[in-house]
């Protein structure tokens, strides 16, 4: 047991605390409390539960690794990412809140008039928001399992018992106000040891600005090596990939359920419209400073690392090799360690920062709380939306709608518990398939949410036979060039599985069009309460006049 | 409960169109934009980035975060305008609320 091992545990102890006592003294006591946090969250705040419920273990420790792997390629997740975000907010949001439902599924039933409609919606959540959680699960297990020196199952089983506790707890508002938390402290953590990097490197405490002289030596030391992957564009796959890609992940964005929830939190469409602006704020915080990560971290490998005698590496890299996730081998057997010997794996870019620029034993323990904040926020996020499709749609908008509150919010209490211990018993062992559908999900959502959301907000005349048509062809669509793509060697302009989600979404749209334009179209009720959502809340429409409250 | 005129209420929701579709157009531009141009655009160099990995990185998820608040705050202004009422909004918006 040594110093460092005390630090991370005290740390991330605290952490745990913290969350556990915010859920304790945010108990739902209504239903309200339990889906929408009682609809009263401040914007500010809600833009930083949003920025926590949306970077996930992934984004945390990954995301840099990605940029510095793929180079100008990898910039995509970038851009997808946080240009989702404008669709959302100008097209979705707002418009959502005024119509003032619990969850995702429950506005496609209602403004669809299908019961149909909801079960898909409902079906849809459940898969997407599950299988990503067992990823930030087996991610919090990874980091707890590291960093206390613990097997990563019984890492993974201390993340599933907290996350029960707070998020059935608590619900919508214990999850909201822990993740405000989380996301103050994942930032910070994030911020730290590249603000010490640029330091050390430039001179300068502002990666963001400094980060720029580093990239033109890169430049120079990969013309040097008569390598240029890292600035020059569309190495990796064709151009038309990178867009195809890049809308996939904002249109995957805009419709992922456990996001849009978050807007429902807030008391009006003006908040839902900050909420958004105060999100991306939050969370361009750490999508500017990824790029900057990647820079800096190539640049000690490629000046301090390589070129090294292979018997006097640097000593931080022994722990690593040890790992698995960086390989130095002196394949030419010339005893000196060339650029082209070293394979990183992109989950150590950020991890392994402290250690590189020496920053000591705190910082390390204050990343790995970081990671564990992004992991549990993410997380508990999910459980949450699953947990809504399971007892709100499901359970009381189908089989009972008579249950009374108190059962309602048990039920609720309960599907969390279970989808949770499920999830990270999964994530024990995960099967290959779920990394897979993981990394489809943003291709799914675009080919079935985000279709029938933007329609059902901007067309009046999309019905119900269209919503169901258009989310069913969306999903076969997508999956059916995932496939072909990934397993049939079949290709649109280079288009791989992940780009699917544009065909997917054109598919869902036109589907949703044709029969909603073929069959009857919706009540008229339902026509003005679509006509109605153009207005602030004060403006009511109704047969083709607008009323003011005064 | 006090008519809105026709051409007031259409003049409210065309305001909030014009200007979604100019901030929309703006998105388009800073990303789908420079990735189509993206070879030609490596020429320049914005503080030692070659232009297209700059706004890859940097230029386009600061023009985002510039347009969201942007819209924040014009969509406020326009509310101003047509005499909304941030409190009678939240007081309606608590009431309409199908909170079952």
């Amino acid at each position: 047991m040594d110093i460092q091992f005390l630090v991370s545990l005290a740390l991330i102890g605290l952490t745990f605390g913290l969350y556990i006592w915010i859920a304790i003294y945010n108990k739902a006591k209504a239903t309200s409390d339990f889906y929408v946090a009682g609809r009263g969250v401040p914007p500010v705040f809600n833009g930083m539960a949003i920025g926590a419920d949306w970077m996930s273990a992934a984004s945390f420790i990954g995301m840099a690794g990605t940029i510095m792997i793929l180079g100008y390629d990898g910039l995509a997740y970038i851009m997808g990412w946080s240009g989702g975000y404008l669709l959302l907010t100008f097209l979705l949001a707002p418009q959502l809140r005024k119509y003032g439902r619990y969850t995702v599924p429950e506005f496609i039933g209602d403004r669809y008039k299908s019961d149909t409609a909801r079960l898909i919606a409902a079906v849809a959540t459940i898969i997407i928001s599950f299988t990503y959680s067992i990823g930030q699960l087996s991610g919090s297990g990874v980091v707890i399992g590291r960093l206390l020196e613990v097997d990563a199952a019984v890492g993974t089983l201390i993340g599933v018992v907290l996350i029960a506790f707070y998020s059935a707890f608590g619900g919508m508002k214990g999850i909201t106000w822990t993740q405000v938390a989380q996301y103050i402290i994942l930032i910070i953590a994030y911020l730290i040891p590249v603000i010490f990097m640029a330091l050390q490197l430039t001179q300068n405490p502002l990666p963001w600005i400094s980060y720029g002289e580093i990239i033109s030596e890169l430049g120079e030391l990969d013309r040097e090596l008569g390598i240029s992957e890292y600035l020059v564009p569309f190495t990796e796959a064709t151009k038309w990939q990178f867009l195809a890609l890049m809308f996939t992940l904002m249109a995957g964005t805009a419709g992922l359920p456990h996001v849009i929830v978050r807007f429902y939190t807030v008391s009006t469409m003006k908040a839902a419209r900050w909420s958004g602006a105060w999100a991306l704020l939050f969370i361009g915080l750490l999508y500017l400073s990824a790029p900057a990560y990647a820079a800096f971290s190539r640049f000690i490998l490629m000046t301090k690392v390589a070129g090294s005698a292979i018997n006097d590496l640097p000593a931080w890299t022994t722990a690593w090799v040890d790992t698995g996730r960086l390989s130095v081998a002196d394949k030419n057997g010339d005893g000196v360690l060339q650029w082209a010997e070293i394979v990183i794996s992109k989950d150590i870019v950020v991890m392994a920062t402290p250690e590189i620029a020496n920053l000591g034993i705190f910082v390390i323990g204050l990343m790995a709380a970081g990671a564990m904040a992004a992991a549990l926020s993410t997380a508990g996020g999910l459980m949450i939306a699953i947990s809504a499709a399971l007892s709100h749609d499901i359970y009381f908008r189908t089989i009972n709608p008579n249950a009374s509150e108190k059962k309602r919010l048990a039920v609720g209490r309960w599907s969390i518990v279970i989808a949770t211990v499920i999830a990270g018993l999964t994530a024990l062992n995960p099967p290959g398939a779920i990394t897979q559908i993981v990394a489809w999900a943003f291709a799914l959502a675009s080919g079935s949410f985000f279709p029938a959301l933007l329609l059902g907000v901007w067309w009046k005349r999309a019905n119900g036979p269209g919503a169901i048509a258009g989310m069913v062809v969306g999903l076969t669509v997508t999956l059916g060039y995932i496939f072909a793509a990934k397993y049939g060697g079949f290709t649109i302009l280079g288009i791989i599985d992940t780009g699917a989600g544009v065909f997917g979404a054109a598919s869902a749209i036109l589907a949703n069009v044709i029969v909603s334009l073929a069959t009857k179209a919706p009540s008229q009720e339902i026509q003005d309460e679509i006509v109605d959502l153009r207005y602030p809340e004060q403006m009511t429409y109704k047969d083709g006049e607008v009323w003011m409250n005064e | 409960m006090k008519k809105v005129e026709k051409h007031v209420a259409d003049g409210y929701f065309r305001a909030r169109i014009i200007a979604t579709v100019i901030y929309l157009f703006f998105w388009f531009i800073v990303s789908y934009g420079v990735v189509l141009f993206a070879e030609p655009l490596s020429n320049y160099t914005i503080n030692g980035i070659p232009f297209h990995y700059f706004m890859g990185a940097q230029g386009s998820v600061l023009t985002f975060i510039l347009l969201l608040f942007v819209n924040a705050i014009v969509s406020d202004k326009i509310d101003q305008k047509y005499g909304i009422d941030e409190k009678q909004n939240e007081a309606i918006s608590a009431g309409h609320t199908v909170d079952h």
